[in-house]
C-alpha cells in the first residue's frame, strides 16, 4: 500500500508510464480482425470484455475514487438499455439519440437517489442502490407493453446499418468498445489528477476531515454518483447494441451488479488501469469456465469462479492486480 | 481598534440528559493566541465541534468576525478561513502529503491566487518539501501533525483552532511546532485558539487562557493569573498546584 517512494511522481493514479504499454495492447486489439487466425467468436469475446471494462470504469468512479459502495449499479445500465430499446422499438429513434436520453434519465435517477441517501453516512446509500434495483426488476416486469416484461426487450433487427447502430458481425463493436474504454481510461486519469478527483478521494478517506478542508461533501458525493451513472448509461449503449436485448435480470439482477463491480475489484479499485485489467481477466475467466462447464455439463460455473477469484484478490492482493504489478515494479 | 475574530455567546449543548456545555461565553480578538484548557470531559471537544460547525449548539450563537455563523456548514466556515485540526490526527491516508494540502487549497483559495504556489508555500513553510510525495502512514507523528496544520491553513485561514496539536510530541518537537504556530500568527496574522494539555509549553505561547470545567467556564486570564487562581488550581489541577509554570 505504501509503495510510493520519495522520488516517484504523484501517483495514486496507477502504474507510472502505463499509457504506453496500454496503448500497445489496445493497438493489438484494434488489429485483431485483420489477423488470419482470429474469428468472430474471439472478436465477440473481446467485445464483451470491452463492454464490461467500460461498465467497470464507470462504477470505479463512484466506488473506487469516491468510496461510495454502489451495490446496484445495474440500475443505470438497465435504465440506459431500456430507454434506448423502448425509444427505438416504439418510436424508431436511433441509438445515437436514444443513448443521450438514457444518460439523462440515469443522471436524474442518480441525483434523486443521491439526494435522498447521501446526506447521511453509513450503509443507507448502499442499501438504497439495492432496493432501487429490486424495485426496477418489478417495474420492468410489470409494464409488459413497454419493456417486454420478464422476457425482456429485444431490439428490432434491421441488419447492417450505421444509422441504427446494428451489425451482423462483432467487428464494429470492437472499435466502438475500444473508443469508449480509451475515453473512460483517460477520463479517469483526468479525474484522479483534478481538484474534483482530489475532493472525491478526500471524502472517501474521511468525510469529517474533508469538510474541515473546505470540501462540500454532499455535493461531491452527489456529483460523483451522477457522473458514474451517466458513464454507465453511456456504456450501456454498447451493451444494448451488441447484445440486442435486455431483460430485468440482466439489467437489475444481483449477478449483473457483481459483474459491474468485479473489474475494478480484481484489477485495482480507484485506479485508472484497474478496471481495464480486471475486466479483461473477468471475461477471460468467464469464457474459459463457460467452455469448461459446457464440457462437464454444469451451469453457472462462471459465478463460482468469480467468487473464488474475488476471494483470492481480497485476501492476497487487496489493491488488485494493478497493485501487485506496482509493488513488483517498486521492489 | 482590534476586531473580534470569534465570539462564543451563551453556547450550551445537551446530549440527552447530559449537559456537555452550559452557557459558555467568551471572545477572541483578532491576532490573539488563546489557550483553552480543562480536564477530560470538561467540554473542550464539544466546544471545538460547535465552533467548527460539525455539531449544532442546543442554544447560543457563534460569531466569526462579527457574522453569525451558528447555522453555517463546516465546509463553508472553512472556506471563510475558520480552520481546525483534530485531536487524533485525521489525514487523507491514501493521498500524498502534497495532495492533502492541495485539496484544501483548491477549495479555499480566493480566486486570482495560484494554487500551485500556495501548495508550495505551505509545504515549504512547514518543512514538508522533501516529504511531499510520501503517504501520511510513512511519516512521524510530528510530521503528520505538521501536514494537518498545513492542510488546515492552506488557501485561506483567519482563525486556526488546534486540538491538542502538541500532545504526543517530544519536548523538542513540541517547541519546534510552537515556534511554527507563533510564526503563522505573526507572519500571516492568523488568530489561534489552542486546546492543550502540555501546559508549560502553552503558557509560553498564549496571551490568554480560558478554563473549562464541568461544562462551563470557570476562569479566564493571562497564564500567570490562571496559575495563581485558587479556583483553577482546585478544579483543574486538584491538589497538584503550581504545575502550570
Amino acid at each position: 500500500m505504501t509503495v510510493n517512494g520519495a522520488g516517484r511522481p504523484r501517483s495514486t493514479v496507477g502504474v507510472s508510464g502505463e499509457p504506453l504499454w496500454l496503448l500497445g495492447v489496445l493497438a493489438a486489439v484494434a488489429i485483431l480482425p485483420a489477423l488470419p487466425f482470429i474469428n468472430n467468436f474471439i472478436i465477440a469475446a473481446v467485445v464483451r470484455a470491452l463492454i464490461f471494462i467500460a461498465l467497470g470504469q464507470a462504477w470505479n468512479v463512484v466506488a473506487g475514487i469516491g468510496g461510495l459502495l454502489s451495490l446496484g449499479h445495474g440500475v443505470f445500465l438497465g435504465i440506459g438499455c431500456y430507454t434506448m430499446g423502448i425509444l427505438f422499438n416504439h418510436f424508431g429513434l436511433p441509438p445515437w439519440f436514444g443513448v443521450f436520453a438514457g444518460v439523462a434519465l440515469a443522471c436524474v435517477v442518480a441525483a434523486a437517489m443521491g439526494a435522498l441517501t447521501l446526506r447521511v453516512r453509513g450503509v443507507f446509500f448502499a442499501l438504497a442502490t439495492v432496493s432501487v434495483s429490486l424495485a426496477l426488476v418489478q417495474l420492468s416486469r410489470h409494464f409488459v407493453d413497454l419493456t417486454g416484461g420478464a422476457d425482456g426487450l429485444s431490439l428490432k433487427f434491421i441488419g447492417n446499418s450505421l444509422w441504427v447502430g446494428q451489425s451482423r458481425t462483432p467487428t464494429p463493436f470492437l472499435y466502438a468498445g475500444l473508443a469508449v474504454v480509451v475515453l473512460y481510461y483517460f477520463a479517469t486519469r483526468m479525474i484522479l489528477a483534478s481538484s474534483f478527483g482530489l475532493t472525491m478521494m478526500a471524502v472517501r478517506d474521511d468525510e469529517t476531515a474533508a469538510a474541515a478542508a473546505g470540501v462540500a461533501v454532499f455535493r461531491t458525493k452527489l456529483f460523483g454518483l451522477v457522473l458514474s451513472a451517466g458513464m454507465t448509461a453511456f456504456a450501456a449503449a454498447l451493451y444494448m447494441q451488441f447484445y440486442m436485448a435486455i431483460d430485468p435480470e440482466a439489467a437489475f439482477g444481483l449477478s449483473q451488479a457483481i459483474q459491474l463491480q468485479l473489474p475494478s475489484l480484481l484489477g485495482g479499485i480507484g485506479t485508472a488501469i484497474g478496471p481495464v485489467i480486471g475486466g479483461a481477466i473477468m471475461i477471460f475467466m468467464s469464457e474459459v469456465t463457460n467452455w469448461g462447464s459446457t464440457k462437464i455439463g454444469v451451469e453457472g460455473g462462471d459465478i463460482l469462479v468469480y467468487g473464488i477469484l474475488l476471494l483470492v484478490v481480497v485476501l492476497r492482493a487487496p489493491q488488485g492486480v494493478a497493485g501487485l504489478f506496482k509493488s513488483a515494479i517498486v521492489r | 481598534m482590534t476586531s473580534l475574530a470569534l465570539e462564543v455567546v451563551g453556547v450550551g449543548r445537551r446530549f440527552g440528559g447530559l449537559v456537555a456545555l452550559r452557557d459558555v461565553t467568551f471572545s477572541v480578538a483578532e491576532g490573539e493566541i488563546v489557550g483553552l484548557i480543562g480536564p477530560n470531559g470538561a467540554g473542550k471537544s464539544t466546544l471545538f465541534e460547535i465552533i467548527s460547525g460539525n455539531m449544532p449548539p442546543s442554544h447560543g450563537a457563534i460569531r466569526y468576525f462579527g457574522a453569525d455563523v451558528t447555522g453555517k456548514a463546516a465546509y463553508l466556515r472553512r472556506r471563510d478561513g475558520l480552520c481546525r485540526t483534530f485531536q487524533k490526527v485525521r489525514l487523507f491516508e491514501t493521498m500524498t502529503v502534497e495532495q492533502n494540502v492541495r485539496v484544501a487549497a483548491s477549495q479555499c483559495l480566493p480566486s486570482g491566487r495560484s494554487l500551485a504556489s500556495e501548495v508550495d508555500d505551505m509545504l515549504q513553510q512547514f518543512h514538508l518539501g522533501d516529504l511531499r510525495h510520501r503517504k501520511p502512514s510513512e511519516l512521524t507523528l510530528a510530521d503528520r501533525k505538521r501536514v494537518e496544520i498545513a492542510r488546515a491553513v492552506a488557501g485561506a485561514c483567519r482563525l486556526l483552532m488546534l486540538d491538542e496539536s502538541l500532545s504526543g510530541l517530544t519536548h523538542d518537537e513540541a517547541h519546534r511546532l510552537v515556534s511554527e504556530i507563533i510564526l503563522l500568527n505573526k507572519s500571516r496574522g492568523i488568530t489561534v485558539v489552542i486546546v492543550e494539555h502540555v501546559l508549560s509549553v502553552l503558557a509560553a505561547m498564549v496571551q490568554r487562557l480560558v478554563v473549562l470545567h464541568n461544562a462551563t467556564i470557570v476562569a479566564m486570564g493571562t497564564p500567570t493569573e490562571i496559575a495563581n487562581n485558587p479556583l483553577v488550581i482546585e478544579a483543574y489541577l486538584g491538589s497538584q498546584g503550581g504545575a502550570l509554570t
